[in-house]
Formats: C-alpha cells, sequence, structure tokens
C-alpha cells in the first residue's frame, strides 16, 4: 500500500476512474428522476412523460442536469460522489478551498476538454502539476484525499479487533 | 431433694441471664477474631455438596419459572450494547467496506504512479524534481 500520499497530485487513472463513477451516478440520477416525473404526471394528470420523443430538450436537460451535479458538488466539497469514493478532492492550484466561480468554470471547461477530443486531459499526464485543460480555466487542481496512513492503521486495528475476538 | 435442686439451678440460671447484658457481651466480644479462628476449610470440607445438589429438584425449579415473563422483560438493546455484538455487527460492517475502498482507492494510486512515469518516460523527461504538491498541502504535510 502507498503510504502518506495525502495532498499530493492525483494521476490519470484514478481521476479517470471518479469521472467514469460520476458519469454512472450523475445518469442514474437523472434517469430515476424522469422516470419518477413519468409516474407522477401519469398518475396526477393522466399523461406520460417521455424524453425520447423531445431530443434537443432531452439534451438541454442532461447539460443541466450535469452541470448543476459537477459544479454543486465542487461548490460544495470540493469532490463529487465519485471522487469522494476514490479518495480524491479539487482544491485550488496552491491547495486551498475552491470557490463556487471556481467550480463553475471547472465544469464549463471539462466540456471544452471533451470539444478537443480529449486533448485537453493530456496534461493530468504530461504537466508538472498534472494539471488538465478544465483545472487551467478553472485555476485549479486534483489531490488525494483519501489518507493512506490513516487506512492502514484502521487496517491494523481491524486486523487486531479479529484477533482480540478470534482469542475470546 | 432432688427436685428441688432442679428447680434452684433453674431459677439461678433465669437470674443470670436477666442480669447479662447481650448488647455489652456482644460489644466485647472480638467478631474479626472470632472469625480468625474459624477454620473455613475444614467446614467446607464437611459440607457435602453432591449430597445437597441431588436434593435439589431442578425441574420443579424449571416448572415454576415463567421463562415468558423473564424474557418480556428483558431489554434486549441495552443486552446488544453491553455485549460487543454490536460493536462486532458495525465493525464487521464498516470494516469491509473501507477495506473496499481502501484497496480500491490504493490500486488507484499505484496505476497512476505507474502510468505518470511511464508517460514521461516515453517523452524523455525526468520527474524527480517535480512538486508532489499544491504549495499550502505539501508544506502542512512536511512538519510530520
Amino acid at each position: 500500500m502507498t503510504i502518506g500520499r495525502q495532498g499530493n497530485y492525483a494521476g490519470a487513472v484514478s481521476r479517470l476512474a471518479a469521472f467514469a463513477a460520476d458519469v454512472g451516478i450523475s445518469w442514474g440520477l437523472f434517469t430515476a428522476a424522469v422516470a419518477l416525473l413519468s409516474v407522477a404526471t401519469q398518475l396526477f394528470g393522466g399523461t406520460t412523460v417521455s424524453l425520447t420523443h423531445h431530443q434537443i430538450l432531452a439534451i438541454i436537460a442532461v447539460a443541466i442536469w450535469e452541470f448543476l451535479y459537477f459544479s454543486y458538488s465542487w461548490a460544495v466539497s470540493g469532490k463529487t460522489v465519485g471522487m469522494a469514493l476514490l479518495g480524491l478532492q479539487v482544491v485550488t492550484a496552491e491547495g486551498g478551498r475552491m470557490t463556487a466561480r471556481q467550480a463553475a468554470l471547472r465544469t464549463l471547461g471539462l466540456v471544452l476538454c471533451f470539444l478537443t477530443l480529449g486533448i485537453g486531459f493530456l496534461g493530468i499526464l504530461f504537466q508538472r502539476n498534472r494539471r488538465g485543460l478544465q483545472d487551467f480555466v478553472a485555476g485549479t487542481s486534483v489531490v488525494y484525499s483519501w489518507d493512506a496512513r490513516a487506512a492502514r492503521l484502521r487496517f491494523m486495528s481491524h486486523t487486531e479487533f479479529s484477533k482480540q475476538r478470534d482469542a475470546k | 431433694m432432688e427436685l428441688m435442686a432442679q428447680q434452684v439451678a433453674e431459677r439461678v440460671v433465669a437470674l443470670v441471664l436477666d442480669a447479662i447484658d447481650i448488647d455489652a457481651l456482644l460489644d466485647r466480644i472480638d467478631v474479626e477474631k472470632l472469625i480468625d479462628r474459624v477454620d473455613v476449610e475444614k467446614v467446607v470440607e464437611r459440607v457435602d455438596v453432591e449430597r445437597i445438589i441431588e436434593r435439589v429438584d431442578v425441574q420443579k425449579i424449571i416448572q415454576r419459572v415463567d421463562i415468558n415473563a423473564i424474557i418480556g422483560e428483558l431489554d434486549i438493546d441495552a443486552l446488544v450494547e453491553q455485549t460487543e455484538l454490536g460493536a462486532i455487527i458495525a465493525h464487521s460492517t464498516t470494516g469491509i467496506l473501507s477495506e473496499v475502498l481502501d484497496v480500491i482507492r490504493a490500486q488507484g494510486v499505484g496505476l497512476d504512479d505507474f502510468c505518470f512515469r511511464w508517460a514521461n518516460r516515453l517523452v524523455g523527461r525526468k520527474v524527480t524534481d517535480w512538486p508532489k504538491g499544491p504549495p499550502l498541502l505539501v508544506e502542512e504535510e512536511a512538519p510530520s
């Protein structure tokens, strides 16, 4: 286990895994919300809501939802659900707490990265501070918030607890 | 004559007993000393425990005990709190979850380093003197 990496720049694989988890989670939440809305309108209004017939509306709704999901999460705690799972956090370039404005800018920067066909992400692999285009746009960087040292202690205490329990 | 002697003796004993202040007598007795002189081991040896147990009708006692009433009065929640059962359940559940997360994160950190090292080796750059993290966070970590 890698020890004591809290506050260090996070690498590409963890960040990609966190992003993939976030896409899955946000998409699942969006689908569930649309399904709930559909059931509610069918129960109370007698009509069904289906975004498949309104593709432009669906794209706009998804874009707004994704923007809110990422920017709100970053503004509140500096991490999304996926980042929390992987033990990552977005901070300012100096290491301070990011603002709501930076969170919104970073979300737009993420869109920019996709518009450049992923070239904007290459900075995470090659740049000395492991910052992608979205980080340069918002003035942020991503660090490990996961305390590997504490995790090791937790693991050791768990092992000790199991030993004591077996001895009894 | 004998009868008279008997009557006199009874009368004397009664008078003596009336004259004795039992409380004062008990106050003068050193109970601790008395207990010290009693050979408890010898007393215990003389007690036939097996015989006492044989005389106890356990079935009869069990029949007279209302087990349902006892169970009804038991505070299971408090019992679980007092025993380590709650701690074991909580510990094993959170333990498994945090352990899984720790493993995933550790794998991620390992792969991050691997990819970063090889990507920069491919373009021929040395990354040894590069900053480990943002100045505020790395400075905070330095003293430990």
